[in-house]
């Protein structure tokens, strides 16, 4: 019920002039906003706030429909925060090109699709389904032995010629497959 | 030390340091199990609530920051407001819908010193007594309806 103006994470330690203070707070300048740790692969956003590639990552593909910045609610994606290069760093490596370590089972990005949704490589279970399945669903609709399936539409009409054409199709998708799966 | 618990062992550093007026963390429960604390607050001075004393329990998951606290209030001095319910659940936007992995425990607790001192009126929310024999016991599984009434 209440919507609450949100108390910012304010670094506002007690200005000290003590050498020590002034010097915690130049560190606290470079931490994340979201580890609290000195930002490692650092990015900056278009407002200004800085994280951890990995953590703005995580963030990100927690809320995918709603990509805010955690510090101050500006729009924020992938394409509009900006790396940061320190002077030890030679390389000058994108941290958004190196894959964010990240617990297993999350999604990956959406250009790293491949052609065949559903089946994902790599897992035991949806493997064999593919080897054995598939192929044997193929052939039976394929050469049904003078016994078509009850559900399977009368000879002659459009719809049996689709399903012949439908069967062809996978067939040959089938056939590609496994030929891929072998020499691949 | 998972990323969750170096973050925690962090905060709990600073609110042991630095600890806003009138709130306090039992530290040794705390380091204990650092996915479970206990604050405690105090009234401010001057509201409505001067003189009372509180309790609240702040549960993390191995998501944090990534995932909000569980905040409820415990113990048998439940604030009577117009947002806390009588189970202790609290409806604040921050803990669920508007959550933040740049909030921290300290923004927490300074939003709900504030949420408790403008208010005007104690009385409990008017849909207490339905709300407590039907919810569920983690304050975060309610799909609350935030309407700005600026209490
Ligand atoms: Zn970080
Ligand atoms: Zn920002």
């Amino acid at each position: 019920m209440a919507e609450t103006s949100e108390a910012k994470p304010s670094p506002s330690a007690p200005g000290g002039d003590a050498g020590g203070e002034e010097e915690k707070r130049d560190e606290r300048m470079l931490e994340c906003n979201i580890c609290l740790d000195t930002a490692r692969d650092a990015v900056v956003s278009m407002c200004g706030h800085l994280f951890c590639w990995p953590c703005l990552h995580q963030w990100l593909e927690t809320r995918p429909s709603r990509q805010v910045c955690p510090v101050c609610k500006a729009a924020i994606s992938r394409d509009k925060v900006i790396p940061l290069y320190g002077r030890g760093n030679t390389k000058q490596e994108d941290p958004r090109n190196k894959v964010p370590p990240r617990p297993a089972g999350q999604r990956t990005e959406p250009e790293n699709n491949s052609g065949f949704p559903g089946f994902s490589f790599g897992e035991g279970f949806h493997m064999s389904f593919g080897i054995g399945a598939f192929p044997f669903g193929v052939f039976t609709s394929t050469f049904n032995f003078g016994d078509p399936r009850p559900s399977a539409a009368p000879r002659g009409t459009a719809q049996y010629e689709e399903e012949q054409f439908l069967s062809k199709i996978f067939l040959w998708v089938a056939i590609l497959f496994v030929l891929w799966l072998i020499f691949a | 030390m998972s990323p969750s618990e170096r973050r925690l062992q962090k905060e709990l550093m600073s609110l042991m340091k630095e600890p806003p007026p009138g709130v306090t963390v039992d530290g040794d429960q705390a380091s204990q199990n650092l996915t479970l604390w206990t604050i405690h607050m105090e009234g401010v001075p001057g509201t409505l609530y001067e003189g009372e004393k509180f309790e609240l329990q702040f549960k993390f998951t191995n998501k944090y920051p990534f995932d909000s606290p569980e905040v409820t209030f415990i113990g048998n001095n439940i604030p009577v407001h117009p947002h806390v319910y009588s189970n202790g659940h609290i409806c604040l936007s921050i803990l669920t819908d508007d959550w933040s992995p740049a909030l921290s425990v300290q923004s927490v607790c300074l939003s709900i010193v504030s949420m408790l001192s403008s208010c005007k009126e104690k009385k409990r929310p008017p849909d207490n007594s339905f709300y407590v024999k039907t919810c569920n016991k983690n304050p975060k599984k309610t799909k609350w309806w935030y309407h700005d009434d600026s209490v």
